[in-house]
């Protein structure tokens, strides 16, 4: 029998111990797996963000506008392929306010042209280009709002007073996990022409697509740089980098993700050391026997240590088993249907896998080192003395 | 009844166990208490804007004064309301107000971060419909100039944010910082306070005011006010009490913290019982001839039951009262969070209320009771004559 043998037979001596200090590393991987994956849900949107998009907006303030006419400047412009500008209009569904979905006015055929992947059938994409009140809203609203193409809706504008009448046109799936599923996507015009003059031709961002990736920085400054000496600046960056600044936002529950996930192995390290330190004090005896008919400090050590690593591996494994059904079907899903926007995809992702059973073997072993070398160091005379 | 200073004592018979348990205890009740004490904090910081005799306007179906905006027209209609105070020359207490959200360059953070502060410009009369804020360093500002005062919170976090310094509001149109001023900690001290001309002109919002507040003869006035404002249709109006607006606007922030505080704090709570139950099993099996022992002397089952569950709740309150203790720390600190009404950063205090605190305590016993229940039923089902032989 090998040394890594008798090391994992110990292991079933107090089943109910092991089982115990298994469940507590397999709670702490699949924890840890949860915490990951809200980072990373969070921060995938600017992972995915394409590449060959560029958005600008007014420089002081998002919540600021910028004359329409920008938007046609911009297309003008070398390197531009095409430019679709929008307008933040935070309608509610007078039924229930509280139930937030993005609702933004756009020229429809230009922001299929530079989101390409917003799918829709080419139908349901021509009679929403073609009816002024139409609206394209995406498949998850649709479900759970029980809409359906052809149906009139009515939303109450939170910053245009009033209430505005749509029919749905189209419902709209995505290829990328970076687009939301959840929007409600209307006519700019229908929008524009209702609004008093002087509130008239402005757009809250613009956004364009440039040929060559590569030089987004460039047509970037190129950008700011012709509206610099108007009377309203803007500021230009890729999509990514406008999603990592809304991401900045946040920033500080990112930190107190990460002081948790510490903390959090900090309290499971305790807790298995523990375990681990209960099992040697109460072996003492043994360990003084094996020494006694020849085996040498290290081996008592390694005992303990791959006791410790099969604790780890079980319970890693228990972990990812429970983890991945628990997040990619039942936390992963509802977040999805219900906090798109924050959370446009909530999965287990192959590396979060991997760092969490690393996390669990790693847990296991540092927290046995203290325990394997107080094993290792005892004096055989002294161990055989002691009971219990 | 087994007194509990056999339990104290075969705890620190052993250490090392009973500090590692009482420490994992400790860790989850001071996450538990700082999760719950920042989401009192939000709502406090929030709510603490509000009084109760003074009234918003906003306008209709906006929700929070950002998307909301007011012709300069509708504003004396709202001044000239019922149940508006006066002040000594008859003047009616009320400050048309606009608000934008800029980005500034923050201090001490990584090279070039920006974070959302929240602009608000303010008429002349505004320190007296809002009385609860007080210049602490420097001078009011002069109305209708390019001065600002700004809340204490922004001193020294974003850059220009000091006495006698400048930022941009937009491009060539900079503000001098006057004065400083605190407001019983509410969010007003993250906010720069500029003249309301200066705002208006500099964001184009010419002739438009975001909210107006009045000062009411006194806080029974609130209906009659609400009433005359929100009959005119014409208007398109929704006057709220400050305190209600306020709680209202910080909902969604104090709900996040908790609910992500909770996720944690369940997660843990399951670990370090099943650290606690491990930790009593061992003593239980190590105590067997003990328990035994006890039987035989005449301790009822219910005695041994009782006995090793106030073992365990003494370790984990140990640990609760030392998390607790570490977290009330906390009060000294602040966070600065993005406050989700106003896409700008407020900064936050923890807040130690007493339901936190007992709440904590309950928590970090209740962790004793079911991590000890199952070790010491199975101590009270320990046979005497088993127990003694050995």
């Amino acid at each position: 029998m090998t040394l890594f043998g008798i090391a994992a037979r110990n292991i079933g001596r107090n089943k109910l111990r092991t089982s115990l200090t298994v469940a507590v590393v397999a709670i702490s991987t699949l924890f840890f797996i949860m915490l990951r994956t809200v980072v990373w849900s969070w921060t995938s949107a600017s992972e995915f963000a394409a590449k060959d998009r560029i958005a600008t907006r007014h420089k002081v303030s998002f919540v600021m506008q910028l004359p329409k006419r920008y938007a046609e400047e911009i297309a003008q412009m070398p390197g531009v392929t095409a430019v679709c500008y929008a307008n933040w209009f935070g309608g509610k569904d007078p039924k229930d306010e509280n139930d937030f979905f993005a609702t933004i006015a756009t020229d429809p055929a230009s922001l299929l042209k530079v989101y390409p992947e917003i799918k829709t059938s080419e139908a349901e994409k021509q009679a929403w280009i073609g009816d002024r009140r139409g609206a394209m809203i995406g498949d998850s609203l649709a479900k759970k709002k029980h809409w359906k193409v052809g149906d009139k809706i009515t939303l109450a504008g939170s910053i245009f007073p009033g209430n505005w009448d749509f029919n749905i046109s189209g419902i709209y799936t995505t290829t990328t996990t970076n687009v939301d599923r959840a929007t409600v996507w209307f006519h700019w015009d229908y929008l524009n022409e209702s609004l008093p003059e002087r509130s008239k031709d402005k757009v809250g961002w613009i956004v364009s697509n440039i040929s060559d990736p590569g030089a987004s920085g460039r047509i970037s400054k190129a950008v700011d740089a012709k509206f610099d000496e108007r009377d309203l600046q803007t500021i230009t960056m890729s999509e990514a980098a406008l999603n990592q600044s809304f991401l900045g936002m946040f920033s500080a529950i990112l930190k107190a993700i990460d002081l948790v996930s510490v903390v959090m192995i900090a309290i499971m390290g305790l807790i298995v050391g523990n375990t681990i330190a209960m099992g040697v004090r109460e072996r003492t005896n043994e360990y003084g026997v094996l020494r006694a008919i020849g085996f040498l400090p290290k081996h008592i050590a390694q005992f303990v240590l791959g006791e410790a690593l099969v604790i780890g591996i079980v319970g890693g494994v228990v972990g990812l088993g429970l983890g991945y059904p628990f997040v990619n079907l039942g936390v992963g899903r509802f977040l999805e249907e219900n906090m798109g926007q924050m959370f446009p995809q909530f999965r287990v992702q192959p590396q979060i896998a991997v760092m969490a059973f690393g996390l669990a073997l790693g847990l296991a072993i540092v927290s046995a080192i203290l325990p394997a070398r107080k094993a290792a160091s005892l004096q055989v005379v002294e161990s055989l003395r002691r009971v219990g | 009844m087994i007194p509990i200073s056999y339990n104290v004592r075969s705890l620190m018979v052993r250490k090392t166990t009973t500090f590692a348990t009482a420490g994992g205890i400790a860790l989850v009740v001071f996450v538990l208490a700082a999760a719950m004490m920042l989401a009192a904090g939000v709502k406090k910081t929030m709510v603490a804007g509000g009084r109760p005799d003074n009234a918003i306007v906003t306008r209709k179906g906006s929700g929070a004064e950002l998307s909301s905006s007011i012709e300069n027209n509708a504003v004396s209609l709202i001044l000239a309301a019922p149940g508006v105070k006066k002040d000594e020359t008859g003047t009616p207490l009320g400050s048309g107000e606009t608000v934008v959200v800029i980005a500034q360059e923050k201090l001490g953070g990584a090279a070039g971060q920006v974070s959302n502060v929240l602009v608000r410009g303010v008429p002349e009369n505004v320190l007296k419909v809002r009385p609860d804020v007080h210049i602490v360093s420097g001078r009011p500002a002069k109305p209708g100039t390019d001065e600002c005062i700004i809340g204490k919170n922004l001193v020294g976090n974003y850059a220009g944010m000091n006495v006698g310094e400048k930022f941009e509001l937009k491009k060539n149109r900079p503000v001098e910082v006057v004065g400083v001023f605190e407001a019983g900690g509410s969010s007003f001290e993250s906010e720069v306070w500029a003249s309301l001309e200066t705002a208006r002109s500099s964001f184009g919002r010419d002739g438009l005011v975001s909210s107006v507040t009045v000062r009411l003869e006194s806080p029974a006035a609130f209906d009659r006010f609400k009433a005359t404002i929100e009959t005119d249709k014409q208007l398109l109006l929704e006057a709220e009490r400050e305190t209600t607006y306020y709680e209202k606007q910080s909902q969604a922030t104090a709900l996040f913290v908790s609910v992500l505080g909770w996720v944690i704090v369940v997660f843990c709570m399951i670990g370090a019982t099943l650290g606690a139950m491990n930790t009593m099993f061992a003593a239980v099996a190590q105590r067997k001839r003990e328990v035994g022992t006890l039987r035989a002397l005449g301790f009822s089952k219910f005695n041994i039951l009782t006995s090793f569950v106030v073992e365990s709740v003494v370790l984990t309150a140990v640990g609760g009262l030392v998390g607790l203790i570490a977290s009330l720390l906390l009060t000294f600190g602040h966070v600065s969070l993005m406050n989700q009404a106003s896409w700008s950063e407020i900064t936050f205090s923890f807040s130690a209320t007493p339901g936190i605190l007992i709440g904590a305590i309950i928590a970090g016993c209740s962790m004793g009771i079911i991590g000890g229940f199952l070790p010491a039923l199975k101590a009270a089902s320990t046979s005497p004559i088993e127990a003694m032989r050995g």
